[in-house]
Protein backbone atom coordinates (compact mmCIF):
# COMPACT_ATOMS: atom_id res chain seq x y z
CA UNK A 1 0.00 0.00 0.00
CA UNK A 2 1.43 3.39 -0.89
CA UNK A 3 0.93 6.01 1.80
CA UNK A 4 -0.01 9.58 1.00
CA UNK A 5 -0.09 11.52 4.24
CA UNK A 6 -2.40 14.44 5.02
CA UNK A 7 -0.17 16.43 7.36
CA UNK A 8 -2.49 19.45 7.62
CA UNK A 9 -5.44 17.53 9.07
CA UNK A 10 -6.69 18.45 12.54
CA UNK A 11 -8.43 16.56 15.35
CA UNK A 12 -9.48 19.71 17.25
CA UNK A 13 -10.49 23.28 16.46
CA UNK A 14 -11.78 23.13 12.87
CA UNK A 15 -11.70 19.29 12.83
CA UNK A 16 -10.53 19.03 9.24
CA UNK A 17 -9.89 15.25 9.53
CA UNK A 18 -11.53 13.23 6.70
CA UNK A 19 -11.11 9.71 5.29
CA UNK A 20 -10.17 9.05 1.68
CA UNK A 21 -12.12 6.38 -0.23
CA UNK A 22 -9.26 3.94 0.38
CA UNK A 23 -9.29 4.72 4.11
CA UNK A 24 -13.05 4.08 4.27
CA UNK A 25 -12.72 0.71 2.53
CA UNK A 26 -9.97 -0.45 4.89
CA UNK A 27 -11.84 0.62 8.03
CA UNK A 28 -12.02 -2.03 10.79
CA UNK A 29 -15.82 -2.09 11.03
CA UNK A 30 -16.60 -3.86 14.32
CA UNK A 31 -19.97 -5.54 13.75
CA UNK A 32 -20.15 -9.01 12.16
CA UNK A 33 -23.82 -9.30 13.09
CA UNK A 34 -26.89 -7.09 13.47
CA UNK A 35 -26.66 -7.15 17.25
CA UNK A 36 -23.83 -6.39 19.63
CA UNK A 37 -22.97 -7.54 23.11
CA UNK A 38 -19.67 -7.83 25.01
CA UNK A 39 -17.82 -11.12 24.57
CA UNK A 40 -14.28 -12.49 24.79
CA UNK A 41 -13.69 -11.48 21.17
CA UNK A 42 -9.99 -12.33 20.98
CA UNK A 43 -8.32 -13.86 17.89
CA UNK A 44 -4.72 -14.31 16.68
CA UNK A 45 -3.21 -11.10 15.28
CA UNK A 46 -2.11 -12.53 11.94
CA UNK A 47 -1.16 -10.72 8.74
CA UNK A 48 -4.62 -11.05 7.25
CA UNK A 49 -8.12 -9.99 8.10
CA UNK A 50 -11.44 -8.73 6.83
CA UNK A 51 -10.04 -5.32 5.82
CA UNK A 52 -6.54 -3.98 5.23
CA UNK A 53 -6.40 -2.28 8.64
CA UNK A 54 -5.91 -5.68 10.29
CA UNK A 55 -3.05 -6.83 8.11
CA UNK A 56 0.09 -5.44 9.74
CA UNK A 57 1.38 -5.80 13.29
CA UNK A 58 1.37 -1.99 13.76
CA UNK A 59 -0.79 -0.12 11.32
CA UNK A 60 0.15 3.26 9.85
CA UNK A 61 -2.25 5.15 7.56
CA UNK A 62 -2.82 8.50 5.82
CA UNK A 63 -3.45 10.19 9.18
CA UNK A 64 -0.03 9.30 10.63
CA UNK A 65 1.66 12.71 10.61
CA UNK A 66 -1.42 14.62 11.78
CA UNK A 67 -2.03 12.11 14.55
CA UNK A 68 1.54 12.32 15.87
CA UNK A 69 1.20 16.11 15.91
CA UNK A 70 -2.08 15.89 17.83
CA UNK A 71 -0.40 13.66 20.42
CA UNK A 72 2.43 16.17 20.82
CA UNK A 73 -0.13 18.96 21.39
CA UNK A 74 -1.94 16.95 24.05
CA UNK A 75 1.31 16.07 25.82
CA UNK A 76 2.33 19.71 25.84
CA UNK A 77 -0.92 20.61 27.61
CA UNK A 78 -0.84 17.61 29.95
CA UNK A 79 2.47 15.71 30.29
CA UNK A 80 0.73 13.29 32.69
CA UNK A 81 -0.79 11.46 29.70
CA UNK A 82 2.45 9.51 29.55
CA UNK A 83 3.30 7.71 32.78
CA UNK A 84 5.70 4.89 33.45
CA UNK A 85 6.26 3.35 36.87
CA UNK A 86 9.97 2.97 37.74
CA UNK A 87 10.17 -0.84 37.49
CA UNK A 88 9.11 -0.77 33.81
CA UNK A 89 12.43 0.14 32.15
CA UNK A 90 12.96 -3.29 30.56
CA UNK A 91 9.41 -3.17 29.17
CA UNK A 92 10.14 0.28 27.73
CA UNK A 93 13.04 -1.07 25.68
CA UNK A 94 11.00 -4.12 24.68
CA UNK A 95 8.35 -1.78 23.29
CA UNK A 96 10.81 0.39 21.43
CA UNK A 97 12.41 -2.64 19.81
CA UNK A 98 9.11 -4.24 18.82
CA UNK A 99 7.81 -1.06 17.23
CA UNK A 100 10.99 -0.10 15.43
CA UNK A 101 11.56 -3.56 14.00
CA UNK A 102 8.00 -3.97 12.77
CA UNK A 103 7.60 -0.47 11.36
CA UNK A 104 10.91 -0.73 9.50
CA UNK A 105 9.96 -4.14 8.08
CA UNK A 106 6.44 -3.18 6.98
CA UNK A 107 7.02 0.39 5.82
CA UNK A 108 10.59 0.46 4.41
CA UNK A 109 9.93 3.68 2.48
CA UNK A 110 9.04 5.47 5.69
CA UNK A 111 11.19 3.91 8.40
CA UNK A 112 14.55 2.21 8.72
CA UNK A 113 16.49 0.65 11.55
CA UNK A 114 20.15 -0.38 11.46
CA UNK A 115 22.08 -2.05 14.23
CA UNK A 116 25.87 -1.86 14.36
CA UNK A 117 28.66 -2.08 16.86
CA UNK A 118 29.96 -4.79 19.13
CA UNK A 119 28.67 -8.37 19.27
CA UNK A 120 25.29 -7.28 20.57
CA UNK A 121 24.84 -4.70 17.83
CA UNK A 122 23.71 -2.12 20.34
CA UNK A 123 24.46 1.00 18.28
CA UNK A 124 21.16 1.68 16.56
CA UNK A 125 20.17 4.20 13.93
CA UNK A 126 16.48 4.94 13.54
CA UNK A 127 15.19 6.91 10.60
CA UNK A 128 11.61 8.17 10.49
CA UNK A 129 11.17 9.95 7.16
CA UNK A 130 7.56 11.22 7.52
CA UNK A 131 8.50 13.03 10.75
CA UNK A 132 12.02 13.93 9.60
CA UNK A 133 13.87 12.13 12.41
CA UNK A 134 17.30 10.49 12.36
CA UNK A 135 18.34 9.19 15.78
CA UNK A 136 21.58 7.44 16.76
CA UNK A 137 21.42 5.77 20.15
CA UNK A 138 22.66 2.86 22.22
CA UNK A 139 19.97 0.26 22.80
CA UNK A 140 19.60 -0.08 26.59
CA UNK A 141 21.05 3.34 27.44
CA UNK A 142 18.23 5.83 28.06
CA UNK A 143 20.66 8.75 28.21
CA UNK A 144 21.26 8.41 24.47
CA UNK A 145 17.62 9.28 23.62
CA UNK A 146 15.92 12.68 23.98
CA UNK A 147 13.37 11.15 26.39
CA UNK A 148 12.65 7.73 27.92
CA UNK A 149 12.37 4.93 25.32
CA UNK A 150 8.61 4.29 25.71
CA UNK A 151 7.70 7.94 25.27
CA UNK A 152 10.24 8.27 22.47
CA UNK A 153 8.80 5.55 20.27
CA UNK A 154 5.11 6.02 21.08
CA UNK A 155 5.34 9.69 20.06
CA UNK A 156 6.09 8.24 16.61
CA UNK A 157 3.26 5.72 16.41
CA UNK A 158 -0.49 5.93 15.88
CA UNK A 159 -2.75 4.89 18.72
CA UNK A 160 -2.42 4.69 22.49
CA UNK A 161 -0.18 2.22 24.29
CA UNK A 162 -0.44 0.62 27.70
CA UNK A 163 2.03 -1.79 29.28
CA UNK A 164 0.77 -4.29 31.81
CA UNK A 165 3.17 -5.86 34.27
CA UNK A 166 2.30 -9.48 35.06
CA UNK A 167 2.57 -10.65 38.69
CA UNK A 168 0.45 -12.53 41.26
CA UNK A 169 -1.66 -13.97 38.42
CA UNK A 170 -2.88 -10.55 37.47
CA UNK A 171 -2.02 -7.69 35.12
CA UNK A 172 -1.14 -4.21 36.41
CA UNK A 173 -1.46 -1.04 34.37
CA UNK A 174 2.05 0.22 35.09
CA UNK A 175 2.77 2.34 32.02
CA UNK A 176 0.81 4.21 29.40
CA UNK A 177 0.93 6.73 26.58
CA UNK A 178 -2.73 7.69 26.48
CA UNK A 179 -3.76 10.71 24.41
CA UNK A 180 -6.67 9.35 22.35
CA UNK A 181 -8.72 7.42 24.87
CA UNK A 182 -12.43 6.78 25.00
CA UNK A 183 -13.05 8.60 28.27
CA UNK A 184 -10.80 6.92 30.85
CA UNK A 185 -8.05 8.47 32.90
CA UNK A 186 -4.51 7.12 32.97
CA UNK A 187 -3.71 9.25 36.03
CA UNK A 188 -6.56 7.58 37.92
CA UNK A 189 -5.96 4.06 36.62
CA UNK A 190 -2.19 3.76 36.73
CA UNK A 191 -1.14 0.87 38.98
CA UNK A 192 -4.59 -0.80 38.96
CA UNK A 193 -5.10 -4.47 38.21
CA UNK A 194 -7.16 -5.93 35.35
CA UNK A 195 -10.42 -6.20 37.32
CA UNK A 196 -10.04 -2.79 38.97
CA UNK A 197 -9.43 -0.77 35.80
CA UNK A 198 -12.34 -2.59 34.12
CA UNK A 199 -14.51 -1.76 37.15
CA UNK A 200 -16.92 0.65 35.42
CA UNK A 201 -17.78 -1.64 32.46
CA UNK A 202 -21.41 -2.82 32.82
CA UNK A 203 -22.70 -6.40 32.35
CA UNK A 204 -19.36 -7.92 31.28
CA UNK A 205 -18.11 -8.77 34.80
CA UNK A 206 -21.37 -10.51 35.60
CA UNK A 207 -21.14 -12.49 32.32
CA UNK A 208 -17.64 -13.73 33.24
CA UNK A 209 -16.06 -11.95 30.27
CA UNK A 210 -13.20 -10.38 32.23
CA UNK A 211 -12.42 -13.50 34.21
CA UNK A 212 -11.99 -15.52 31.00
CA UNK A 213 -10.13 -12.75 29.20
CA UNK A 214 -7.62 -12.40 32.04
CA UNK A 215 -7.00 -16.15 32.18
CA UNK A 216 -6.31 -16.13 28.46
CA UNK A 217 -3.94 -13.17 28.65
CA UNK A 218 -1.86 -14.58 31.49
CA UNK A 219 -0.95 -17.40 29.08
CA UNK A 220 -0.15 -15.12 26.14
CA UNK A 221 3.00 -16.31 24.38
CA UNK A 222 5.93 -14.52 22.84
CA UNK A 223 5.57 -14.21 19.06
CA UNK A 224 1.84 -15.03 19.14
CA UNK A 225 0.07 -11.69 19.46
CA UNK A 226 -3.71 -11.52 19.60
CA UNK A 227 -6.24 -8.82 18.76
CA UNK A 228 -9.76 -7.63 19.47
CA UNK A 229 -12.01 -4.76 18.46
CA UNK A 230 -13.68 -2.33 20.79
CA UNK A 231 -15.90 0.56 19.75
CA UNK A 232 -17.72 3.65 20.90
CA UNK A 233 -18.85 6.91 19.28
CA UNK A 234 -17.48 10.44 19.35
CA UNK A 235 -18.83 13.79 18.29
CA UNK A 236 -16.36 15.30 15.80
CA UNK A 237 -13.17 13.49 14.80
CA UNK A 238 -11.55 14.17 18.14
CA UNK A 239 -8.71 11.98 19.40
CA UNK A 240 -8.48 13.49 22.88
CA UNK A 241 -11.76 12.41 24.44
CA UNK A 242 -10.22 12.02 27.88
CA UNK A 243 -12.06 12.69 31.13
CA UNK A 244 -9.45 15.38 31.76
CA UNK A 245 -10.71 17.40 28.79
CA UNK A 246 -14.40 16.40 29.05
CA UNK A 247 -15.43 19.98 29.92
CA UNK A 248 -14.15 20.92 26.42
CA UNK A 249 -15.76 18.17 24.36
CA UNK A 250 -18.81 17.33 26.50
CA UNK A 251 -20.96 20.18 25.06
CA UNK A 252 -20.53 18.73 21.54
CA UNK A 253 -22.76 15.84 22.59
CA UNK A 254 -25.65 18.25 23.04
CA UNK A 255 -25.08 19.79 19.58
CA UNK A 256 -26.20 16.82 17.46
CA UNK A 257 -29.33 17.15 15.32
CA UNK A 258 -30.84 14.88 12.67
CA UNK A 259 -29.54 17.35 10.06
CA UNK A 260 -25.90 17.45 11.23
CA UNK A 261 -25.51 13.90 12.58
CA UNK A 262 -23.99 12.55 9.35
CA UNK A 263 -20.88 14.69 9.58
CA UNK A 264 -20.68 15.12 13.34
CA UNK A 265 -21.29 11.64 14.73
CA UNK A 266 -18.27 9.37 14.36
CA UNK A 267 -17.85 5.68 14.92
CA UNK A 268 -14.69 5.21 16.96
CA UNK A 269 -13.10 1.79 16.64
CA UNK A 270 -10.12 0.53 18.58
CA UNK A 271 -8.07 -2.24 17.07
CA UNK A 272 -6.44 -3.54 20.22
CA UNK A 273 -3.55 -5.94 20.08
CA UNK A 274 -1.76 -7.78 22.85
CA UNK A 275 1.94 -8.69 22.78
CA UNK A 276 4.05 -10.62 25.24
CA UNK A 277 7.33 -8.72 25.67
CA UNK A 278 10.58 -10.73 25.70
CA UNK A 279 12.76 -9.26 28.49
CA UNK A 280 10.17 -7.94 30.92
CA UNK A 281 7.50 -10.62 30.43
CA UNK A 282 5.03 -7.71 30.46
CA UNK A 283 2.15 -7.36 27.98
CA UNK A 284 2.07 -4.48 25.53
CA UNK A 285 -1.45 -3.29 24.71
CA UNK A 286 -1.54 -0.98 21.68
CA UNK A 287 -4.94 0.64 21.16
CA UNK A 288 -5.10 1.81 17.55
CA UNK A 289 -8.01 4.24 17.18
CA UNK A 290 -9.89 4.64 13.86
CA UNK A 291 -12.43 7.43 13.39
CA UNK A 292 -15.08 7.63 10.66
CA UNK A 293 -18.13 9.89 10.32
CA UNK A 294 -21.37 7.96 9.86
CA UNK A 295 -21.75 9.79 6.53
CA UNK A 296 -18.43 8.32 5.34
CA UNK A 297 -19.24 4.93 6.82
CA UNK A 298 -22.62 4.79 5.06
CA UNK A 299 -20.86 4.91 1.69
CA UNK A 300 -20.44 1.19 2.33
CA UNK A 301 -24.14 0.22 2.16
CA UNK A 302 -23.74 -2.91 4.29
CA UNK A 303 -22.09 -0.92 7.07
CA UNK A 304 -24.68 1.87 7.16
CA UNK A 305 -27.54 -0.61 7.47
CA UNK A 306 -25.76 -2.74 10.01
CA UNK A 307 -24.81 0.23 12.18
CA UNK A 308 -28.46 1.23 12.29
CA UNK A 309 -29.49 -2.27 13.39
CA UNK A 310 -26.79 -2.52 16.07
CA UNK A 311 -27.52 0.92 17.52
CA UNK A 312 -31.26 0.45 17.54
CA UNK A 313 -30.96 -2.82 19.47
CA UNK A 314 -28.08 -1.82 21.77
CA UNK A 315 -28.62 -2.74 25.45
CA UNK A 316 -29.38 0.53 27.28
CA UNK A 317 -26.59 -0.13 29.82
CA UNK A 318 -24.05 -0.10 26.99
CA UNK A 319 -25.48 3.06 25.42
CA UNK A 320 -25.33 4.80 28.79
CA UNK A 321 -21.79 3.59 29.58
CA UNK A 322 -20.51 4.66 26.17
CA UNK A 323 -22.11 8.09 26.61
CA UNK A 324 -24.41 7.82 23.56
CA UNK A 325 -27.74 8.38 25.26
CA UNK A 326 -28.10 12.11 24.54
CA UNK A 327 -27.49 11.92 20.79
CA UNK A 328 -28.58 8.37 19.96
CA UNK A 329 -32.12 9.35 18.84
CA UNK A 330 -30.80 11.89 16.29
CA UNK A 331 -28.20 9.38 15.07
CA UNK A 332 -30.81 6.68 14.60
CA UNK A 333 -33.10 9.09 12.77
CA UNK A 334 -30.24 9.93 10.41
CA UNK A 335 -29.40 6.26 9.78
CA UNK A 336 -32.94 4.85 9.59
CA UNK A 337 -33.66 5.73 5.93
CA UNK A 338 -30.58 3.73 4.86
CA UNK A 339 -31.94 0.44 6.12
CA UNK A 340 -34.13 -1.30 3.55
CA UNK A 341 -34.39 -4.40 5.73
CA UNK A 342 -32.35 -6.58 3.35
CA UNK A 343 -30.54 -9.56 4.87
CA UNK A 344 -26.86 -8.72 5.42
CA UNK A 345 -24.00 -11.18 5.08
CA UNK A 346 -22.34 -12.20 8.36
CA UNK A 347 -18.85 -10.75 8.80
CA UNK A 348 -17.34 -7.33 8.93
CA UNK A 349 -15.88 -6.87 5.43
CA UNK A 350 -17.39 -4.13 3.21
CA UNK A 351 -18.33 -6.70 0.49
CA UNK A 352 -17.50 -4.10 -2.20
CA UNK A 353 -14.15 -3.09 -3.68
CA UNK A 354 -14.96 0.44 -4.74
CA UNK A 355 -17.19 3.19 -3.38
CA UNK A 356 -19.90 4.73 -5.52
CA UNK A 357 -18.81 8.27 -6.48
CA UNK A 358 -20.25 10.98 -4.24
CA UNK B 1 -24.94 2.54 48.71
CA UNK B 2 -21.99 0.51 50.03
CA UNK B 3 -21.92 -1.84 47.02
CA UNK B 4 -22.55 -1.08 43.38
CA UNK B 5 -22.07 -2.68 39.98
CA UNK B 6 -18.65 -1.08 39.75
CA UNK B 7 -16.20 -3.71 40.90
CA UNK B 8 -13.18 -1.47 41.54
CA UNK B 9 -15.04 -0.57 44.74
CA UNK B 10 -13.35 -2.55 47.54
CA UNK B 11 -15.40 -4.89 49.68
CA UNK B 12 -14.79 -4.80 53.42
CA UNK B 13 -15.27 -7.55 55.94
CA UNK B 14 -15.37 -7.77 59.72
CA UNK B 15 -11.86 -8.01 61.07
CA UNK B 16 -10.63 -11.33 62.40
CA UNK B 17 -7.08 -11.93 63.59
CA UNK B 18 -5.08 -14.34 61.48
CA UNK B 19 -2.97 -16.58 63.61
CA UNK B 20 0.31 -15.95 61.77
CA UNK B 21 3.63 -15.92 63.59
CA UNK B 22 4.42 -12.26 62.90
CA UNK B 23 3.49 -8.98 64.51
CA UNK B 24 -0.10 -7.78 64.39
CA UNK B 25 -0.92 -4.12 64.15
CA UNK B 26 -4.49 -2.91 64.54
CA UNK B 27 -5.23 0.74 63.78
CA UNK B 28 -8.63 2.07 64.72
CA UNK B 29 -10.14 5.43 63.90
CA UNK B 30 -11.28 6.22 67.43
CA UNK B 31 -14.08 8.65 66.80
CA UNK B 32 -15.91 6.05 64.67
CA UNK B 33 -16.10 3.56 67.54
CA UNK B 34 -19.65 2.64 68.35
CA UNK B 35 -20.62 1.15 71.69
CA UNK B 36 -19.52 -2.46 72.10
CA UNK B 37 -17.22 -2.39 69.09
CA UNK B 38 -14.00 -2.46 71.07
CA UNK B 39 -15.22 -5.46 73.01
CA UNK B 40 -15.91 -7.22 69.70
CA UNK B 41 -12.40 -6.39 68.52
CA UNK B 42 -10.88 -7.67 71.77
CA UNK B 43 -12.61 -11.00 71.17
CA UNK B 44 -11.62 -11.09 67.50
CA UNK B 45 -7.95 -10.49 68.39
CA UNK B 46 -7.71 -12.69 71.49
CA UNK B 47 -5.69 -15.38 69.65
CA UNK B 48 -2.86 -12.96 68.86
CA UNK B 49 -3.15 -10.76 71.96
CA UNK B 50 0.55 -11.23 72.87
CA UNK B 51 1.75 -10.13 69.48
CA UNK B 52 -0.78 -7.33 69.05
CA UNK B 53 -0.27 -3.59 69.04
CA UNK B 54 -3.29 -1.34 68.77
CA UNK B 55 -3.05 2.27 67.66
CA UNK B 56 -6.01 4.39 68.58
CA UNK B 57 -6.24 7.44 66.40
CA UNK B 58 -8.19 10.44 67.70
CA UNK B 59 -9.94 8.30 70.29
CA UNK B 60 -11.45 9.53 73.56
CA UNK B 61 -8.83 9.23 76.34
CA UNK B 62 -11.02 6.75 78.15
CA UNK B 63 -11.19 4.27 75.25
CA UNK B 64 -9.69 0.87 76.01
CA UNK B 65 -8.20 -1.51 73.47
CA UNK B 66 -6.63 -4.97 73.27
CA UNK B 67 -2.86 -5.51 73.05
CA UNK B 68 -0.22 -2.86 73.65
CA UNK B 69 -1.95 0.45 73.10
CA UNK B 70 -0.53 3.56 71.49
CA UNK B 71 -2.52 6.76 71.17
CA UNK B 72 -2.17 9.07 68.17
CA UNK B 73 -3.95 12.32 67.48
CA UNK B 74 -4.39 12.44 63.74
CA UNK B 75 -4.30 10.21 60.68
CA UNK B 76 -1.22 12.14 59.46
CA UNK B 77 0.59 11.23 62.67
CA UNK B 78 -0.38 7.59 62.15
CA UNK B 79 0.89 7.70 58.57
CA UNK B 80 4.24 9.05 59.63
CA UNK B 81 4.50 6.46 62.39
CA UNK B 82 3.72 3.67 59.92
CA UNK B 83 6.30 4.84 57.43
CA UNK B 84 8.96 4.93 60.15
CA UNK B 85 8.08 1.65 61.81
CA UNK B 86 11.22 0.08 63.27
CA UNK B 87 12.73 -2.81 61.28
CA UNK B 88 9.98 -2.51 58.63
CA UNK B 89 7.53 -5.36 58.05
CA UNK B 90 8.03 -9.12 57.63
CA UNK B 91 5.91 -11.42 55.50
CA UNK B 92 4.10 -12.92 58.51
CA UNK B 93 3.06 -9.48 59.77
CA UNK B 94 -0.50 -8.25 59.42
CA UNK B 95 -2.05 -4.81 59.41
CA UNK B 96 -5.72 -4.42 60.34
CA UNK B 97 -7.56 -1.17 59.76
CA UNK B 98 -10.93 0.01 60.97
CA UNK B 99 -12.53 3.31 60.14
CA UNK B 100 -13.85 5.41 57.30
CA UNK B 101 -12.57 4.80 53.77
CA UNK B 102 -10.39 7.93 53.57
CA UNK B 103 -8.81 6.93 56.89
CA UNK B 104 -8.13 3.32 55.92
CA UNK B 105 -6.74 4.08 52.49
CA UNK B 106 -4.47 6.85 53.76
CA UNK B 107 -2.88 4.27 56.02
CA UNK B 108 -2.92 1.41 53.51
CA UNK B 109 -0.99 3.48 50.96
CA UNK B 110 1.50 4.55 53.65
CA UNK B 111 1.94 0.90 54.66
CA UNK B 112 2.50 0.02 51.00
CA UNK B 113 5.34 2.51 50.86
CA UNK B 114 6.75 0.96 54.04
CA UNK B 115 6.90 -2.40 52.23
CA UNK B 116 3.68 -4.13 53.24
CA UNK B 117 1.93 -6.00 50.43
CA UNK B 118 -1.83 -5.60 49.91
CA UNK B 119 -2.29 -9.27 50.85
CA UNK B 120 -1.09 -8.44 54.38
CA UNK B 121 -3.72 -5.77 54.98
CA UNK B 122 -7.31 -6.30 56.22
CA UNK B 123 -9.95 -3.63 56.43
CA UNK B 124 -13.28 -3.16 58.11
CA UNK B 125 -15.37 -0.16 57.33
CA UNK B 126 -16.78 1.74 60.31
CA UNK B 127 -18.34 5.12 60.82
CA UNK B 128 -19.34 7.55 58.12
CA UNK B 129 -19.57 6.63 54.43
CA UNK B 130 -17.99 9.98 53.53
CA UNK B 131 -15.66 9.86 50.55
CA UNK B 132 -12.47 11.37 49.27
CA UNK B 133 -13.13 12.47 45.70
CA UNK B 134 -10.48 12.89 43.01
CA UNK B 135 -11.35 15.34 40.24
CA UNK B 136 -10.65 13.93 36.77
CA UNK B 137 -10.26 17.47 35.42
CA UNK B 138 -7.89 19.26 37.83
CA UNK B 139 -6.62 16.14 39.70
CA UNK B 140 -7.18 17.71 43.14
CA UNK B 141 -8.89 15.79 45.93
CA UNK B 142 -11.89 16.92 47.94
CA UNK B 143 -12.29 15.44 51.44
CA UNK B 144 -15.32 14.47 53.52
CA UNK B 145 -17.80 14.29 50.65
CA UNK B 146 -21.22 13.05 51.72
CA UNK B 147 -23.29 14.09 48.69
CA UNK B 148 -23.80 12.53 45.24
CA UNK B 149 -22.63 15.79 43.71
CA UNK B 150 -19.73 17.70 45.25
CA UNK B 151 -18.03 21.01 44.55
CA UNK B 152 -14.39 20.38 43.66
CA UNK B 153 -12.00 21.98 46.15
CA UNK B 154 -9.54 22.52 43.27
CA UNK B 155 -11.53 23.83 40.30
CA UNK B 156 -15.00 24.47 41.82
CA UNK B 157 -16.73 22.35 39.16
CA UNK B 158 -19.81 20.39 40.25
CA UNK B 159 -18.62 16.77 40.27
CA UNK B 160 -20.73 13.66 40.03
CA UNK B 161 -19.22 11.21 42.53
CA UNK B 162 -18.83 7.87 40.78
CA UNK B 163 -18.30 4.48 42.42
CA UNK B 164 -15.04 3.92 40.50
CA UNK B 165 -12.33 3.72 43.14
CA UNK B 166 -8.54 4.02 43.08
CA UNK B 167 -6.70 2.29 45.91
CA UNK B 168 -3.53 4.23 45.11
CA UNK B 169 -5.33 7.55 45.58
CA UNK B 170 -7.74 6.21 48.21
CA UNK B 171 -10.37 8.14 46.33
CA UNK B 172 -13.48 7.91 44.18
CA UNK B 173 -13.65 9.49 40.76
CA UNK B 174 -15.44 12.80 40.34
CA UNK B 175 -16.59 13.89 36.87
CA UNK B 176 -18.10 17.25 35.91
CA UNK B 177 -21.83 16.70 36.07
CA UNK B 178 -22.97 19.48 33.74
CA UNK B 179 -20.23 19.38 31.09
CA UNK B 180 -22.69 18.55 28.30
CA UNK B 181 -25.30 21.13 29.20
CA UNK B 182 -23.83 23.80 31.49
CA UNK B 183 -26.06 24.46 34.47
CA UNK B 184 -27.97 21.19 34.17
CA UNK B 185 -27.11 19.97 37.67
CA UNK B 186 -29.34 17.40 39.37
CA UNK B 187 -30.48 17.84 42.97
CA UNK B 188 -27.73 17.24 45.55
CA UNK B 189 -28.54 14.48 47.95
CA UNK B 190 -26.73 13.33 51.03
CA UNK B 191 -26.07 9.69 50.16
CA UNK B 192 -22.73 8.95 51.89
CA UNK B 193 -23.63 9.80 55.46
C1 LIG C 1 -4.69 -6.07 28.98
C2 LIG C 1 -4.90 -4.92 28.43
C3 LIG C 1 -6.16 -4.13 28.58
C4 LIG C 1 -6.23 -2.86 29.05
C5 LIG C 1 -5.04 -1.99 29.52
C6 LIG C 1 -7.62 -2.46 29.03
C7 LIG C 1 -8.08 -1.24 29.47
C8 LIG C 1 -9.40 -0.84 29.47
C9 LIG C 1 -9.87 0.41 29.99
C10 LIG C 1 -9.00 1.46 30.67
C11 LIG C 1 -11.21 0.48 29.78
C12 LIG C 1 -12.14 1.63 30.18
C13 LIG C 1 -12.78 1.37 31.51
C14 LIG C 1 -13.46 2.60 32.08
O1 LIG C 1 -14.64 2.86 31.76
O2 LIG C 1 -12.82 3.33 32.86
C15 LIG C 1 -11.58 -0.75 29.11
C16 LIG C 1 -12.86 -1.07 28.69
C17 LIG C 1 -13.21 -2.31 28.21
N1 LIG C 1 -12.39 -3.41 28.06
FE1 LIG C 1 -10.40 -3.47 28.35
N2 LIG C 1 -8.37 -3.49 28.55
C18 LIG C 1 -7.52 -4.54 28.27
C19 LIG C 1 -7.89 -5.75 27.76
C20 LIG C 1 -9.17 -6.14 27.51
C21 LIG C 1 -9.54 -7.45 27.02
C22 LIG C 1 -8.59 -8.58 26.69
C23 LIG C 1 -10.88 -7.47 26.90
C24 LIG C 1 -11.67 -8.67 26.42
C25 LIG C 1 -12.85 -8.97 26.71
C26 LIG C 1 -11.37 -6.14 27.31
C27 LIG C 1 -12.69 -5.72 27.31
C28 LIG C 1 -13.13 -4.44 27.58
C29 LIG C 1 -14.52 -4.00 27.39
C30 LIG C 1 -15.68 -4.84 26.88
C31 LIG C 1 -14.56 -2.66 27.77
C32 LIG C 1 -15.77 -1.71 27.68
C33 LIG C 1 -15.59 -0.92 26.41
C34 LIG C 1 -16.78 -0.13 25.88
O3 LIG C 1 -17.94 -0.58 25.96
O4 LIG C 1 -16.56 0.94 25.29
N3 LIG C 1 -10.30 -5.38 27.67
N4 LIG C 1 -10.46 -1.53 28.95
Amino acid sequence: MSLVFKPEETFRGDYSYRNSDAAILRFPFPFPEDRYMYSVNIEPHVRSGPTDAFCRPFDIDEHYIAECRDRALTLELDPGRCQVLPHMMAAQWDTLELLMENLAADYPEQFSLTKEGDVFGSRWTWINRPLGIEQHFIFGDPDTLPCEPFEYITRQAQGDFAICDQREDNLYLDAGMITSQADWSLAFNVGMNFMEWHGPVPLAHQAGVFERALKYLLMLRLGQPVRRLNWTMSINPRLDTSPESYPEWGPDRASVTVENAGGKVHLRVELQTLWRLPRSNAILFPIRCFLISIEELARVPKWGKRLYRVLSSLPPELAEYKGLTRYLPATLAWLAPLDDGAQLATGIGPDITELAPL
Amino acid sequence: MMQSQIVSRPRYRDLAAEDTAGAHLLIVEGDTLAAGQMAALATAFAVVAERLQTWLVSAPATALAPGRVRRLHTVEEARTALEHIEDGFGIADRLYLQGTEPFMWSLATAAGRAGLSPTQIRMQHAGSLKRRVWCTHCHQTTENVTTNIATCAGCARALLVRDHFSRRLGAFMGVMVDAEVPGEVPQREEVFR
